[in-house]
C-alpha cells in the first residue's frame, strides 16, 4: 500500500500474457504441470480433428463392450465404437467450448468492469446492483432452464454458461481498475497527453490482468466440469455425440453389470483437464499475491 | 484492514471504498429495520427477476412456446385433428394470444397460488410432487451438509496449523481434486467400485432396498423413523442405501469449505492478536481451537449459504445416479423427458428457496459477527 510505483513497467501487450512473470521467477511446479497437461490436450484437440485411429462415430469398430485391449486402449462401448477415437475426437468439442466460454467471459468482464470503474457514475452504480442480484440466483439452474428452453445448441451453451461467472470478473476488473486509477503510471499516462480511453485500454487495463487471468484458470477448471454435467444431462450436446459429459451418460447403464470403462475414461479426461486448469489458476492467485506483498 | 470478508456478495469489498473508516453507529432499532426492509426488497427483487426471466424464456425467447407446454402427442399416432385441439386448449392455458402483460399477470397470479402446472410424465400438479418429494432430498441434503462441513472443517484446520507440512499439501492435493471432480463421475466409479466390485454397498434404487417398506412416518427421514419406531433392521437398510450418496455430495461439499477455512485460518494465525496472545502465554491449543478459529469460521458461514441451497434443491446429478427419490432426481428425470412444466417448477423453487437461505445466512451473519452491520 505504501509503494506507488512511479511508471508501469511495461507497455500494453507485454504483461497480458503473463511473460513477465516467466522472466523474474522460475515456474512453480503446480504451474509447469498444468500447462503441461493443458498442452498435451491442446495438441490432442488439434490432432483429433484430421485424425483418430478410428472414426469416432463408427460403430462395431469391434466386439460390444470389449474391456480396453491393445486394438481398443479404452475398450469399446455399447455399440462397438471404439472410446479411445470417441474420447479423443470429444477433446476437440469440450477443449473448444470451454476456451471459447473463459473467453467471452474473460472479455466482455475485463470491459463491463473496467469501464464502470474507471468512469464510475450512475452506470457503475447500477452494475453493482445487478451484480447484487444475480449473485443470489441459482445461475446453473436457471442456465438449464434456458438451455433446455432455447433449443440446446452448443451456442446456447457457451452464451449462457459464459453469463455465469461474468460477475466476478466484471467485479475484480472494477476493483483493480479502481485502485490503479490514480497511480502515478496513470498519472503520467494522461501528462504525455493520452486520452481518458486510451489511459484505460493502453495503460491501465494491461497492467490489471494478472488476478483476472489467475480467476480465468480456476474459471475454466470449473467450465470443464460444468460442460461435462450438461453433456451428461443431454443438455447443449446432442446425446451421442462425442462429447465426455454424453459418453459418460451413454456408458451409465452399464455400469452396474461390471462395464466400467466407457464412463471412467471420459471422466478422467474431465478430471485431468480440469485439475490442470486449477493448477494454473492456484499458482497465478499465488504469483499475484506474492507480487502484492 | 478488511472488515468486510471479499466474497460476501452483500457488502462491498474494502477496495471499493464502501466499508474503509466505517463508523460504528451506536445499536439503534430504527436504522437496522430500516435496513432490514432494504435487505428484503432486494431479496423480492431477485425472486421476481428469476421469475420474469423464466417468463421471458418460455413465452418469448423460446422459438415455440406452445409446444413447451404441449406434451409429447403418443408418438404420432394421435390424430392430427386431434393434436390442433390439444394446442389451441394450451395456446388458451398459457393465454399466448393476449398481450405479453396480461400474460405476466397470469403467470405470477398462478405462481402466488403455488400453482406450477401440471406435469407431462404424470399428469400430477408439480407443487405436490415437488412437496412429495423433499424429504428425501432432505435427508440426503443433511447428512451430506455434517459430513462436508466437519470433513472441511477439520481438514482446513490441520493444514493451516500445520501449514506447508503433510497434511496441508495432501490436503492441496485434496482440495484441488475434489473440485476438479465432476461429482456424477465420482459417484459412479464409487458405485462400481463398491456396489459392483465389491458387493460391499448397495445397489442405486433410492432410499430402500426393493421389498422393504418405508417405515411410518414421523418425521420423513427413513434412518430416524426406523429408529424412532423401533424397527431397527429398515433403519440399517436405509443408513446403507445413504452412504455411498451422502460420501459422494459430502466430499464435494467439503472441498470449497476446506480450501477456504485454510486460508483465513492462516491469515488469523498470521494476525497480530494472536501473536499477542502467544506473547502472553496462552497454549498453543487455546490459541488455535478458541481464538483463531472463531475468525478463521466466519467466511464459512458465507461459503454455506450456496451450499445449503445446493444440497436442498437437489443436486440433480448425484440424486440422478443413485435412484435417490428426491426433488434433484425429479428435475434429472425432467430434463431427460423434456418434461418442461416440471423444469421450470423445479427451477423456479430453487430459486425462491437459494434467496431465503441467503437472507437467512445474511441475518445470522450479523449476529456472529460484530463489525457488520446490514
Amino acid at each position: 500500500m505504501s509503494t506507488v510505483p512511479v511508471f508501469a513497467r511495461h507497455r500494453a501487450r507485454l504483461v497480458a500474457n503473463g511473460e513477465d512473470l516467466s522472466a523474474k521467477a522460475p515456474w512453480p511446479l503446480s504451474l509447469k504441470i498444468g500447462v503441461g497437461v493443458v498442452g498435451l490436450f491442446a495438441v490432442v484437440a488439434v490432432v483429433s480433428s484430421f485424425w483418430t485411429p478410428y472414426p469416432p462415430m463408427q460403430p462395431a469398430t469391434g466386439a460390444f463392450l470389449a474391456p480396453p485391449s491393445w486394438a481398443h486402449p479404452f475398450g469399446t462401448d455399447a455399440v462397438g465404437a471404439d472410446i479411445f477415437s470417441r474420447a479423443f475426437a470429444a477433446t476437440h468439442t469440450d477443449v473448444g467450448i470451454t476456451v471459447a466460454v473463459v473467453a467471452l467471459a474473460l472479455f466482455t468482464g475485463t470491459v463491463w468492469g473496467s469501464l464502470v470503474g474507471f468512469y464510475g457514475g450512475w452506470a457503475d452504480a447500477l452494475t453493482m446492483r445487478v451484480l447484487q442480484t444475480v449473485q443470489a440466483f441459482p445461475a446453473l439452474l436457471l442456465a438449464m432452464l434456458v438451455i433446455s428452453a432455447l433449443g440446446r445448441a452448443v451456442l446456447d451453451v457457451i452464451l449462457v454458461v459464459a453469463l455465469i461467472p461474468l460477475p466476478d470478473y466484471v467485479r475484480l476488473a472494477r476493483a483493480e481498475i479502481m485502485t490503479k486509477k490514480n497511480w502515478q503510471f496513470a498519472e503520467a499516462a494522461r501528462m504525455i497527453g493520452r486520452r481518458p480511453a486510451g489511459v484505460l485500454f493502453r495503460h491501465l487495463v494491461p497492467n490489471s490482468m494478472r488476478p483476472l487471468l489467475a480467476n480465468a484458470g480456476i474459471n475454466a477448471s470449473w467450465v470443464v466440469a460444468t460442460v461435462g454435467g450438461l453433456g451428461f444431462l443431454g443438455l447443449g450436446i446432442q446425446p451421442g455425440s462425442a462429447e465426455w459429459g454424453s459418453m459418460i451418460a451413454g456408458g451409465e447403464s452399464d455400469i452396474v453389470s461390471g462395464v466400467w470403462w466407457p464412463c471412467f475414461f471420459p471422466g478422467l479426461a474431465i478430471f485431468l483437464l480440469a485439475y490442470a486448469f486449477h493448477l494454473i489458476g492456484d499458482a497465478l492467485t499465488d504469483a499475484d499475491i506474492n507480487r502484492r506483498r | 484492514m478488511i472488515v468486510a470478508t471479499p466474497g460476501d456478495a452483500a457488502l462491498p469489498l474494502a477496495s471499493e471504498g464502501g466499508v474503509r473508516g466505517a463508523v460504528r453507529r451506536p445499536h439503534r432499532l430504527g436504522p437496522r429495520l430500516a435496513n432490514l426492509g432494504r435487505h428484503l426488497a432486494g431479496s423480492v427483487a431477485v425472486v421476481l427477476t428469476v421469475i420474469t426471466i423464466t417468463f421471458l424464456v418460455t413465452r418469448v425467447f423460446a422459438p415455440n412456446p406452445t409446444a413447451l407446454f404441449l406434451s409429447p402427442a403418443g408418438n404420432g399416432f394421435v390424430s392430427a385433428a386431434a393434436a390442433a385441439v390439444e394446442k389451441t386448449k394450451v395456446e388458451a392455458s398459457l393465454g399466448l394470444g393476449k398481450p405479453l402483460v396480461v400474460q405476466y399477470y397470469r403467470f405470477i397470479d398462478q405462481l402466488v397460488h403455488a400453482n406450477l402446472g401440471n406435469s407431462f410424465e404424470s399428469g400430477r400438479p408439480v407443487t405436490s410432487e415437488l412437496l412429495q418429494r423433499l424429504p428425501a432430498t432432505a435427508e440426503l441434503a443433511v447428512y451430506a451438509l455434517v459430513l462436508g462441513v466437519s470433513l472441511g472443517i477439520v481438514v482446513g484446520v490441520i493444514a493451516a496449523v500445520k501449514r506447508d507440512g503433510i497434511v496441508d499439501h495432501l490436503a492441496r492435493l485434496f482440495t484441488v481434486a475434489g473440485l476438479s471432480l465432476p461429482q456424477f463421475w465420482l459417484g459412479l466409479m464409487l458405485l462400481w467400485l463398491f456396489f459392483t466390485k465389491l458387493g460391499i454397498a448397495p445397489g442405486p434404487v433410492g432410499r430402500l432396498p426393493i421389498g422393504v417398506s418405508p417405515p411410518p412416518r414421523i418425521t420423513g427421514f427413513y434412518v430416524v423413523d426406523g429408529v424412532l419406531g423401533g424397527d431397527w433392521s429398515t433403519a440399517l437398510d436405509a443408513a446403507k442405501q445413504l452412504v455411498l450418496p451422502v460420501v459422494t455430495l459430502g466430499v464435494g461439499l467439503a472441498t470449497p469449505i476446506c480450501k477456504i477455512v485454510r486460508s483465513s485460518m492462516v491469515e488469523a494465525l498470521n494476525s497480530d492478536y494472536v501473536r499477542t496472545a502467544a506473547a502472553m502465554g496462552f497454549g498453543r491449543r487455546r490459541i488455535y481451537l478458541v481464538y483463531a478459529l472463531k475468525n478463521g469460521l466466519l467466511p464459512v458461514v458465507t461459503v454455506l449459504a450456496g451450499i445449503i441451497g445446493y444440497t436442498f434443491a437437489g443436486s440433480i446429478l448425484v440424486e440422478g445416479i443413485f435412484g435417490w427419490p428426491g426433488v434433484g432426481n425429479y428435475a434429472f428425470e425432467a430434463i431427460q423427458n423434456s418434461d418442461f412444466p416440471a423444469i421450470q417448477g423445479f427451477v423456479l423453487y430453487a430459486a425462491i428457496l437459494y434467496v431465503v437461505i441467503y437472507e437467512l445466512l445474511d441475518f445470522v451473519y450479523t449476529l456472529i459477527d460484530p463489525r457488520i452491520r446490514i
